[in-house]
């Protein structure tokens, strides 16, 4: 019996890897009967997606993509000039053209909230917790380059979502005001007519909007992303404060370390220390000529400008943590800056 | 745990969705079954429970596109996170100031951090030599850890586009798990990885290996995106395996910067190396500098002429030293025929300089064809004039 047994279980053992081959190796043939993942979120997604046509320059109507978010016929879209005519149109997935009324812009989101007069029971729904995480599969529907007319069909691109971060650490102000946290991903959405477009996660859950045209200062690339779904229903319920502005520098800047930085290079140069001061923060704590500055207070201070910005947003009396390079060695050091001598 | 993986495996396997299997085909029902009959008592029975749990639901119900899709993702992450203790952020202070208008295809090179990947534990970090166009005079690198270190140039290879730097003090860096060149295949999944949006978190973007062997047999192709975003940083298979380094690469231009045109288009770059392969061993001196082979001819294709005519000949050039005049001919280099210059260019790709190549010549003064055997040169160094990319300076 227990021979047998073994027998056949090393029969069954052996086969499974030729049953394994068997399967696997079929060429990328689809079977036609199983709609495919992409096939079936897009099919899912396009009636909750909208064109939306404004003032646009000469003839041609300027025009956007927009996502249906409510029962009620709201769409959130970019704001943009195509905005300011006297008439907005929007044109439904079967062709039919609608007057919006303008509800809501933000100019710092670059997020403007429409209504149209028709209920529909196709829209998304927007969540307060993340939609998907950074490796699942996304499909972004989009009017990208503007090919599609009219009542024709958005384009799908597929791809995965590459990154979810808060856009502080990598873009600046001159790159986009806003300042919250975005969804990054492979697909390619930077292009003219994408913005507004929707972000669709495998189970049809709306990932986020694709925002409008970035240029990265810190990679010198074009960001594919999008506004998550959770900023968009903040907007929708008008709790989007536009304090999600960065916040420029007010703190009063009259910190002062006590160091004079060597400047001869230009402002480009990495942040070599020229001079410490009598009786300031810095000779307190022993920094010296020659020393680099590497961060300051956390932010990485990679030129002579970096570091008079840094310097900027520090406060009198708050200790702070400075990193410099002596030879090869790196130093992190507590400081607590002063009040700068009028 | 090891069944449920097992399954999970065997779920992703039987999809016709992919755009390839997955590597490792029937891994964990056969590991499983292993395990099983291992310890002898239970091997009988648990081997047929197994065949007869995994097998039959997947013959009877193939798992929806949906959770593939699901699982896939998944694998995407676990790859991703397999790799990041060997990332490194390298972050660079100062350099050459904004150069105005476009070098190298891309307006400005960007100021942020750069990706680089671990390749021996005492310190030894491969990065693209891209980071480095600026010129910067100090850069320092962040572990996984988060530690920081001050990093030395070391070696840069200007063909492949990679280059070492060296931190000190540290003794235990994870290297990450390589996959040979050669188990490779052209459709599998290929995952790239990329610390330069500031996050330690990296981006990961993910597409299919395109084509092997490219420029000169030395890169990989990819369909992932590719940018100054994740140049330095690893491609890497469904399993978390390195392809290669990210790279940018132009098969018509050797300058550090030709090839970002192309960033996040659908063609990608990627090195593959291995730690113990001659190309980084020589890279861990410090100066070391490989350049693209100088032959010192100017070429001409003539029309119903056998081979390139020589328009002109460098003074002091390889081919000057080997006694090649204007007006002869190149029939052959490395044993293949040479009918237009692409044909050159492919085959020179394969070289660099300080190695020696053989060439077939007619001769026009003997009007004989012979054999010449050249030590292939540098480039000469531009002259003044517009921005170039021409690789930085070491030291």
């Amino acid at each position: 019996m227990k021979t047998s047994l073994t027998i056949l279980a090393a029969f069954c053992f052996l086969a499974t890897p030729a049953f394994a081959q068997q399967v696997n190796p079929k060429p990328a043939k689809r079977d036609s009967k199983q709609a495919g993942f992409f096939q079936t979120l897009v099919d899912m997604a396009q009636p909750k997606m909208v064109k939306v046509f404004g003032a646009g320059a000469g003839r041609v109507d300027g025009f956007a993509t927009g996502i249906i978010v409510s029962e009620d016929g709201k769409i959130i879209t970019t704001q943009g000039v195509f905005l300011d005519g006297r008439e907005v149109r929007v044109v439904t997935s079967d062709g039919v053209s609608h007057p919006a009324t303008i509800l809501n812009r933000n100019r710092v989101s670059q997020m403007a909230l429409l209504k149209i007069d028709r209920g529909t029971p196709d829209y998304f729904e927007l969540t307060t917790d993340p939609v998907g995480q950074k490796g699942d599969f996304v499909v972004a529907l989009t009017n990208a380059f503007k090919v599609a007319d009219h009542e024709e069909p958005l384009s799908a691109t597929a791809g995965v979502i590459s990154l979810r971060s808060s856009i502080e650490a990598w873009l600046n102000k001159r790159d986009l005001a806003y300042a919250g946290e975005l969804v990054l991903i492979d697909a390619i959405t930077s292009n003219p007519g994408a913005g507004g477009g929707a972000v669709i996660m495998g189970d049809g859950n709306l990932v986020g909007m694709v925002g409008k045209i970035i240029n990265s200062s810190e990679t010198n690339t074009r960001l594919n992303y999008a506004i998550p779904s959770s900023v968009l229903l903040q907007f929708v319920n008008g709790e989007l404060a536009e304090a999600t502005q960065k916040e420029t520098v007010k703190a009063a800047g009259n910190a002062d370390l006590g160091i004079a930085l060597f400047k001869l290079g230009g402002r480009s140069d990495p942040a070599y220390i020229d001079r410490v001061k009598r009786g300031t923060p810095a000779k307190e704590v022993g920094l010296k000529p020659d020393d680099m500055i590497v961060s300051i207070g956390g932010e990485k201070t990679a030129t002579v400008k970096d570091y008079e910005q840094a310097l900027l947003k520090l406060r009198p009396g708050e200790e702070i943590f400075i990193i410099v390079k002596r030879g090869r060695e790196l130093l992190r050091i507590a400081i607590t800056p002063t009040e700068k001598k009028q | 745990m090891s069944e449920q993986r097992a399954i999970d495996l065997k779920a992703l396997n039987s999809s016709s969705l992919l755009p390839s299997p997955l590597e490792g085909e029937g891994l964990g029902v056969r590991g499983t079954a292993a395990a099983a009959l291992r310890s002898r008592r239970f091997g009988c029975l648990l081997a047929v429970f197994f065949v007869l749990s995994l097998n039959t639901p997947a013959i009877a119900q193939q798992p929806d596109a949906f959770q593939t899709m699901m699982l896939t993702a998944k694998a995407f992450r676990a790859a991703t996170e397999k790799v990041q203790p060997s990332l490194v952020t390298i972050e660079s202070y100062g350099g050459v100031a904004a150069v105005q208008g476009r070098i190298g295809g891309i307006r400005k090179q960007g100021e942020g951090n750069t990706t680089g990947i671990v390749i021996s534990s005492d310190g030894y970090i491969v990065t693209s030599t891209f980071n480095f166009i600026q010129k910067p005079p100090v850069i320092t690198v962040v572990t996984s850890d988060g530690k920081r270190h001050t990093a030395q140039i070391m070696g840069q290879d200007n063909i492949r586009k990679i280059c070492l730097l060296k931190i000190e003090g540290v003794s235990d860096l994870k290297v990450p798990e390589m996959v040979a060149e050669k188990e490779v295949t052209v459709g599998q999944w290929a995952v790239s990885i990329g610390v330069g949006y500031g996050d330690m978190s990296p981006a990961v973007s993910m597409g299919i290996v395109s084509a092997k062997n490219r420029i000169g047999g030395k890169a990989v192709q990819t369909d992932a995106n590719i940018s100054p975003a994740n140049y330095g940083g690893p491609l890497v298979d469904i399993k978390g395996r390195m392809i290669g380094i990210c790279v940018p690469m132009d098969p018509q231009s050797q300058s550090t910067g030709a090839g970002v045109q192309w960033y996040d288009s659908g063609i990608g770059f990627a090195i593959p190396i291995d730690a113990d392969s001659p190309v980084i061993k020589r890279l861990k001196e410090e100066g070391v500098e490989v350049t693209p082979p100088f032959l010192g001819i100017k070429l001409m294709a003539v029309p119903e002429l056998e081979g390139l005519w020589i328009e002109e000949v460098v003074r002091d050039s390889p081919a000057d030293k080997a006694g090649i005049r204007r007006e002869d001919c190149i029939r052959e280099i490395d044993g293949e025929k040479v009918s237009d210059m692409l044909k050159l260019r492919q085959i020179l790709n394969r070289f660099e300089s300080g190695q020696e190549v053989e060439l077939k010549i007619w001769f026009e003064e003997t009007k004989e064809v012979e054999k010449r055997t050249l030590l292939l040169g540098k480039p000469p160094k531009p002259k003044d004039g517009p921005p170039t990319l021409e690789p930085p300076k070491i030291k």
